[in-house]
């Protein structure tokens, strides 16, 4: 916590019923990961607007990091290809204001995945870090 | 979606694997049907276990997606911590036309539309329970989310009933909720939670009986109860030094007048000041306190504490009028300047003369009257306790007349009676400190589960408890009933000779299993005695299968004897659990006991080669007993069948016991015209399938159905078969009835 000022501020989007109970684990086992991680939970990641990703950013968050259902989704088949499309439209709308693409991640968190989650979310600081401030 | 009010398609009793596969793909054709469930979650035993054999998925991992599939499907209406009651055929029982089914709603004391699931309750809470969803390996609090997957995952509060020191407590005081808030060190809100109820703190319980300690079931164990009495006189000593409140809160504008200023009056005005009333006392003599104030002067203890309630009482706006004898002629005029009227003057009273002849002496309102009447004046042979507790009673029912201008609460005077020839009461112990207090009341045994210390009510920032709920029977109407009720495990206390219940490091297999999924409790697998990884394992298979010797008659007609069947699962949990335990702890050695190794599925025997290949030891030999040896290793004494022979001895550092499957006790009868069915069980008491070959999952009720380990052990594959088969079989029946 000591030098959580230097540490870059993520946003992370979990789904209600997979990823979230997934970080939930993360927190109740006593895991390490970066202090100034944000999660706001959604009932399925399909459902996420780009605009509010690029605002996020722009608003002051370093990164954005999507933890999708992938498979698991119990809502739609196809929730990674449709998630997948968001990511990408925010990309292209981030890249249009002069973001870095690469502040925005996604990946499939299951309801267990409590150490992949965590080390996603070590190596995404990592990457922020490098990128540095937004302007 | 549930447009037709109370009335589903298909009923599915059970949200284990099976219950949700079956629910599934019925709301997938079409159907719309009820799930209901008796604990918190869905999810049955597969969400707890690790991984599934033989193909090492992450179980958690493809079940969660399934309960979150069944709780948000359109056509499945989810009632979890509910259990169903009764099952009666409609009409005249002929041909199809469905039951009628009442389902209890149990009370889950926490709003879930309200419940976010932070955890903030299970934080504060007093009450340590064995967590059921960690095969009891560690704690949860009365107030607990199930488990982190858990769907829904809302908080719900484990309550049987009140505690008996709770509930015979003739001055209604919360003894379990003290008890609870001192043994884990909270004395401050003790002395808060007692003002909550009492204004006199320690003086009130030092004048009584000891009813609490009386009824203590820790009394009744092994003689000595939990110092109750004591542990409400050390709070004096937290509360002489307490401030006293600032007031009242919002005011309602209500006027009280109480006529009498003795035990129960002051009481009754410190409840009514709470709750925002302006209450006013009648006293002839020159101070309040009457009968109680005499008491203490007399035992010479210190005054303090109870001028210290008296100021409680006073700073909630409670105005005291001395020096004033009110006659009966009076009362007509004091009913015109106030709200609502109490009489509590005293045994020197007659109740006749103030109220006429129709007094009525066992009830707190006089209809007539409109008057409401408590303590010695009506029941003159009362203890002090008792009219505290009228004191308190009856201000609710002032509250409650005040604010709903009508009574629904009955206004009985309760009575408490001694036990003839009881002790009780201990004594009084003073305690050093409050740690001395803590180790003293650490012995209570949560008789009530959740003790209503109301610490979650303050905590949870949603404002979702709600102590108010009660129960609720809901009676639906149902074309068919499906039962996937599961099994249940063996539990081998029952077969002392292998230690479960004596030797800490004799586990069962659903505790190895707890303690090496993902969500596990510590994080690593660690015996139980004194948490050092395990280095030589052994595992004990047929434990409560196989073995006529358990479960011994006992003289109901129900119960049977013995468990001739294989459990089918427990060879290939067991070698699940080996190669895990050799994944999670490279150094281990793993003896495997066996009488035969049943793998027989797909990919079965390939799994078991790789445990072999793996370094697993297979033993064929019966484990005939187990026995401690230092340090809390065991010595397992087992016959050497493929070796030399004879029996053997064997040290392990752990031992895990691979629990069978044995029926889940359900007795299911459907009532109804002509006769009362009741559902066939087979030889083990499983619940009996028409023809397991060619008809799976009918039973020989028409409309009853049932599906996965309700009716045989089964592996988690082989239940979503059965649960895919039954459910076509359902779809089936719903669409003759349609035709009809």
């Amino acid at each position: 916590m000591k030098d959580s000022k230097n540490l870059p501020k993520i946003l992370v989007f979990s789904t209600d019923t997979i990823s979230d109970p997934g970080i939930d684990l993360a927190g109740s086992t006593h895991m390490d990961y970066p202090a100034t991680t944000y999660v706001i939970s959604v009932p399925c990641s399909s459902g996420i607007d780009p605009r509010w990703i690029v605002y996020a950013i722009e608003e002051g968050f370093d990164g954005v990091f999507i933890a999708a259902d992938g498979t698991d989704c119990p809502y739609l088949p196809d929730c990674t290809d449709r998630t997948g499309q968001i990511v990408a439209m925010a990309q292209k709308m981030a890249e249009e204001k002069g973001l870095d693409p690469r502040r925005l991640k996604m990946a499939a968190i299951c309801s267990v995945c409590s150490e992949s989650f965590v080390s996603h979310m070590e190596r995404f600081a990592k990457t922020l870090q490098g990128l540095g401030t937004e302007k | 979606m549930n447009a037709q009010g109370n009335s589903w398609d298909c009923l599915v009793i059970g949200g284990g694997i099976g219950g949700m596969e079956a629910a599934l793909t019925l709301g997938d054709m079409g159907f719309r049907v009820l799930l209901v469930e008796k604990e918190a979650s869905i999810g049955g035993k597969m969400i707890l276990l690790s991984k599934v054999f033989p193909t090492l998925d992450c179980s958690s991992c493809i079940s969660t997606p399934k309960m979150a599939a069944t709780a948000s499907h359109p056509n499945i209406t989810l009632w979890t911590y509910s259990e169903v009651k009764s099952v009666e055929k409609k009409g005249n029982g002929g041909g199809s036309s469905g039951f009628n089914v009442t389902i209890r709603r149990k009370p889950t004391y926490v709003d879930p539309s309200k419940c976010t699931g932070c955890g903030q309750c299970e934080k504060v809470c007093t009450v340590a329970r064995p967590d059921q969803f960690n095969a009891s390996l560690i704690a949860r609090r009365a107030i607990y989310i199930p488990f982190s997957q858990a769907v829904p995952r809302k908080a719900v509060i484990e309550k049987s009933g009140t505690s008996p020191c709770s509930n015979f407590c003739p001055a209604g005081l919360p003894a379990h909720a003290i008890v609870s808030l001192m043994r884990n060190g909270k004395t401050e809100e003790a002395v808060k939670r007692f003002l909550d109820d009492s204004p006199f703190v320690g003086t009130l319980c030092l004048l009584c009986d000891g009813f609490c300690e009386m009824r203590c079931t820790r009394g009744k164990r092994d003689g000595s109860p939990v110092p109750i009495k004591s542990a409400m006189w050390h709070l004096t000593r937290r509360f002489e030094d307490f401030s006293v409140g600032s007031g009242a809160g919002a005011r309602s504008g209500r006027k009280i007048a109480i006529i009498g200023g003795g035990l129960c009056g002051l009481t009754a005005a410190y409840i009514l000041g709470q709750r925002g009333h302006s209450v006013t006392v009648f006293e002839k003599e020159s101070k309040v306190g009457g009968r109680i104030r005499r008491k203490i002067e007399e035992l010479k203890i210190s005054a303090g504490i109870f001028e210290k309630s008296i100021e409680q009482i006073a700073s909630l706006g409670v105005e005291f009028l001395l020096n004033k004898n009110i006659s009966p002629d009076e009362i007509a005029e004091i009913r015109q300047s106030f709200d609502a009227v109490l009489l509590a003057p005293g045994s020197e009273k007659e109740p006749q003369e103030w109220l006429g002849k129709n007094a009525n002496t066992s009830r707190y309102f006089q209809e007539e009257a409109k008057i409401f009447v408590a303590g010695h004046f009506v029941k003159p042979d009362a203890t002090l306790a008792e009219v505290a507790g009228h004191g308190r009673a009856v201000a609710r029912l002032i509250d409650e007349f005040l604010t709903t201008e009508s009574l629904k609460t009955s206004t009985d005077i309760r009575s408490f009676k001694l036990v003839k020839g009881k002790k009780t009461s201990e004594g009084l112990r003073y305690f050093f400190d409050d740690f001395e207090a803590q180790k003293a009341m650490s012995r209570c045994l949560d008789c009530g589960v959740c003790c209503d210390c109301r610490e979650c009510e303050k905590a949870c920032p949603a404002n979702a408890i709600d102590f108010n709920m009660k129960a609720q029977d809901v009676t639906v109407s149902v074309n068919a009933v499906l039962l996937a009720t599961g099994f249940r495990l063996f539990d081998p206390s029952e077969k002392t000779l292998l230690g479960y219940s004596s030797y800490p490091n004799v586990i069962t297999s659903m505790q190895m299993d707890r303690l090496l999924a993902p969500t596990r409790p510590y994080n690593a697998v660690l015996r139980p005695s004194d948490g050092k990884l395990p280095g030589n394992i052994g595992m004990v298979l047929c434990t409560g299968s196989r073995d006529i010797t358990i479960g011994k008659a006992s003289g109901s007609s129900q119960t049977i004897r013995g468990n001739r069947a294989c459990s089918r699962i427990c060879c290939m949990y067991s070698i699940k659990q080996a190669q895990l335990i050799m994944g999670a702890l490279p150094i281990a050695e793993i003896t495997i006991y066996y009488i035969d190794i049943r793998a027989f599925g797909k990919g079965y025997e390939e799994f078991f080669e790789q445990a072999r290949g793996m370094g697993t030891h297979f033993v064929k030999g019966r484990v005939a007993r187990i026995e401690e040896a230092k340090n809390n290793d065991l010595y397992v004494y087992y016959e050497d069948m493929e070796g030399k022979g004879g029996l053997k001895r064997a040290k392990h550092d752990l031992v895990v016991l691979a629990v069978g499957a044995l029926p889940e006790r359900v007795k299911m009868t459907v009532l109804g015209n002509p006769l009362e069915t009741r559902l066939k069980q087979d030889s083990i008491g499983f619940i009996k399938e028409t023809n397991e070959n060619i008809e799976p999952g009918c039973t020989e009720i028409p409309g009853v159905f049932v599906v996965g380990t309700a009716c045989g052990p089964k592996d988690i594959p082989d239940t979503v078969v059965h649960a895919g088969a039954t459910a076509a079989q359902v779809a089936a029946y719903l669409k003759q009835m349609r035709a009809v």
